[in-house]
């Protein structure tokens, strides 16, 4: 080879790449809006956007995959946990986190930076993204289900979507909580005062560290119904 | 063998010493990082300093001991490759302390909580000016003295192609963007234009420099070599940024271009594998100083296994929908920039700075042991980051268990990580050290110089 072929090769190559990259920088751009709902990015997502580089979440927390591995992907954050979940783990982590193995550092989020958060966190959510990270796509699923038809729900679905931030059942949902099959043997509540706990838990047990459920009675009611089932299997089994 | 031939080559000293005791910070932090992953700590620990500012300063300090080793390295082989001394030396001090004085108070501000919060880029505004700053110092040097060169290199060309194209590339992470997905589209024209291209190309131009003048092998043949190893690195590299954007929300194609382009991205690394070995095999000069022979080789081979092979496992669409944003990319994110850019640093180091300091022959015992502790313990740190990634990926992907508990399942890997991290900084100390106090070897030179490389 001589020095002239490698400067062309050198060049050719060069060129090329470049050329492709930046025409598909330019489709890029022409397709944003479809693929990240632009005509919903307000002014208090941006908002949000701005509060997540604020506390620099993003070097524990990944976000479409990229950033610090040290906790979980917030890219479904919003239809993992849902809007009560976030706001009460970003504003009192110490306590949610009390007996975890691994701690969130209480940073003085205020409550209207949360919720300029979660609106940040559900246009994200959006975002077509090929249903990434795959463990997160459930999530999205039962919300879509939820919103669409909650007559025809299955009870684990319903109990699952609402309570999986924080509670586990069967390998599914986050065991911050407790898993439903220990907590349903635990616990002595009829199904009126279930229903009352998971609507505002303080009325029931002061102090609780469990955050305040934004459901409907209907729901919480198909939730203290599966609680008490799982009792009676176990008891019958027993 | 020569020591040094221009005065201005002294410059680089400050960079090198500077870079190396941020090397050992960022290692320090790193060893925090994974005692953070390892043990639980208090809350009150982790309130005052959270594991997202130990690790803004790990990666910043990290790009910014690379940066003080790409330039002081520069500033070593240009004099001599343009057969002038440096346009400025004042330039050189000068744009060394704004840089230094700008990452110095980035790291207190972290602390403190003043960050931009974007990986990576967390330098807020007036200090990231005072990097382009000193960058724009840097490349008007760089410049200058190629300009008032008598003889024209292709080498000068790269160098200072590579280092306009980092510096222009860094403007892309500056601004404020409202759309998330915007945001890490040009969050990539950084990092991955960076390290799979504007460093790549600084890379190959100090390397084929230094294969030269220790091997002695002619320059026609380096750069012949060097101008095919950047066209393929830039071919593959620049379209191969798309294998960051299948996750983002971006047009299907970029599962095909930023596919294949990335398969093709380890073809260049085996071509410097192949001509490192070929050039080393075919020295017209004696091996003086083995470590420095061992540097060059390790790096070569480094680059390959680290960013080639690790890159190239996970690059194609259907593995990565299950390997992104795990611990395989800690993996795949330790060797590469180990085995690609600290390692060319070190080399860099143990090229010049026996020079700097008037030594032909050093002795390098514990340099030696140096080399092996940190190759050895950061290859089985990104094979215990690979287990627990492949852990993640299987529970959380596969058998769908939650976050917290898969983590808590990895933990004995996060134990034996942070073990290895220990025997890592004992090789880095080691290193640091050794080459902060370089001595002359006391044994006679084994060979006879045959061909000096004082004609190049």
């Amino acid at each position: 080879m001589t020095g002239k072929t490698a400067r062309l090769i050198f060049w050719l190559g060069t060129l090329s790449s470049a050329a492709i990259f930046l025409w598909m920088t330019y489709d890029f751009h022409l397709q944003t809006p479809k693929f990240t709902h632009t005509e919903k990015l307000t002014e208090e997502v941006v908002d949000g956007k701005k509060v997540w580089h604020k506390y620099n979440c993003n070097d524990c927390h990944t976000i479409l995959g990229f950033g610090g591995y040290y906790a979980p992907d917030m890219t479904k954050a919003f239809y993992r946990l849902g809007e009560n979940n976030i706001a009460s783990i970003v504003q009192h982590p110490e306590v949610i986190y009390r007996n975890s193995f691994r701690k969130m550092p209480q940073m003085g989020i205020t409550e209207p930076e949360t919720k300029k958060l979660i609106a940040f966190l559900r246009w994200v959510g959006e975002i077509e993204n090929r249903k990434w990270p795959p463990q997160d796509e459930k999530f999205v699923e039962a919300y879509r289900l939820r919103e669409a038809q909650p007559e025809k729900l299955e009870k684990v679905h319903i109990v699952m979507g609402a309570c999986g931030g924080c509670h586990s059942f069967e390998h599914q949902g986050r065991n911050l909580g407790g898993d439903f099959a220990v907590i349903a043997n635990r616990i002595n509540y009829d199904r009126q005062t279930l229903v009352n706990f998971i609507i505002n838990p303080q009325s029931v047990r002061p102090g609780t560290t469990m955050p305040p459920q934004d459901v409907s009675m209907q729901t919480a009611g198909v939730i203290a119904d599966f609680l008490i089932s799982l009792k009676s299997t176990q008891g019958v089994s027993r | 063998m020569k020591t040094i031939e221009f005065e201005s080559q002294r410059v680089s000293l400050w960079y090198f010493r500077i870079a190396l005791v941020l090397f050992i910070l960022q290692v320090i932090l790193g060893l925090w990082l994974s005692i953070n992953y390892a043990f639980t700590l208090p809350q009150g620990v982790v309130d005052v300093f959270p594991f997202s500012t130990a690790r803004e300063i790990h990666t910043n300090v990290l790009v910014a001991w690379m940066l003080l080793g790409f330039m002081g390295g520069t500033y070593y082989i240009l004099p001599p490759e343009c057969d002038r001394e440096l346009y400025s030396t004042k330039i050189a001090y000068l744009q060394l302390a704004i840089f230094v004085a700008a990452a110095v108070t980035a790291v207190i501000g972290f602390l403190f909580g003043w960050t931009r919060g974007k990986p990576l880029l967390e330098i807020p505004f007036p200090l990231n000016a005072l990097i382009v700053v000193a960058a724009l110092l840097f490349i008007a040097n760089v410049a200058m003295t190629i300009i008032k060169a008598k003889e024209r290199t292709a080498l000068q060309w790269m160098l200072l192609g590579g280092v306009t194209f980092l510096a222009l590339m860094y403007l892309f992470g500056m601004p404020f963007y409202r759309n998330l997905n915007t945001d890490y589209y040009y969050w990539w024209w950084v990092i991955h234009l960076w390290v799979e291209g504007a460093w790549e190309v600084v890379t190959a131009s100090i390397v084929a420099y230094i294969i030269m003048r220790v091997t002695g092998v002619e320059r026609k043949v380096v750069e012949k070599w060097l101008y095919v190893e950047t066209g393929l690195f830039l071919f593959t590299g620049i379209v191969g940024t798309g294998h960051h954007y299948y996750w983002i929300g971006a047009p299907d194609y970029w599962l095909w271009w930023g596919g294949i382009f990335s398969a093709l991205e380890p073809l260049p690394i085996v071509l410097m594998v192949v001509d490192t070995w070929m050039h080393v095999r075919e020295r017209r000069n004696p091996i003086i100083n083995p470590l420095t022979w061992y540097y060059i080789v390790g790096l070569a081979i480094y680059h390959l296994v680290g960013a080639g092979l690790w890159g190239f496992m996970h690059t194609l669409p259907p593995v990565n929908y299950y390997t992104h944003g795990s611990q395989i990319t800690v993996s795949h994110g330790h060797l590469a920039f180990f085995g690609a850019y600290a390692l060319l640093n070190l080399t860099i180091f143990y090229f010049a700075m026996p020079r700097l300091k008037g030594i032909n022959r050093y002795h390098d015992t514990p340099g030696r042991w140096g080399f092996w502790i940190t190759t050895i313990s950061m290859f089985m740190l990104g094979l215990v980051f690979g287990v627990a990634g492949i852990l993640q990926t299987y529970l959380e992907r596969f058998l769908d268990i939650g976050y917290s508990t898969a983590q808590l399942t990895m933990m004995l890997w996060f134990k034996i990580a942070f073990g290895v991290g220990l025997v890592f900084l004992a090789g880095v100390l080691i290193t640091v050290w050794h080459l902060f106090t370089l001595k002359p070897s006391s044994a006679p030179a084994p060979e006879e110089i045959v061909t000096p490389a004082a004609d190049i």
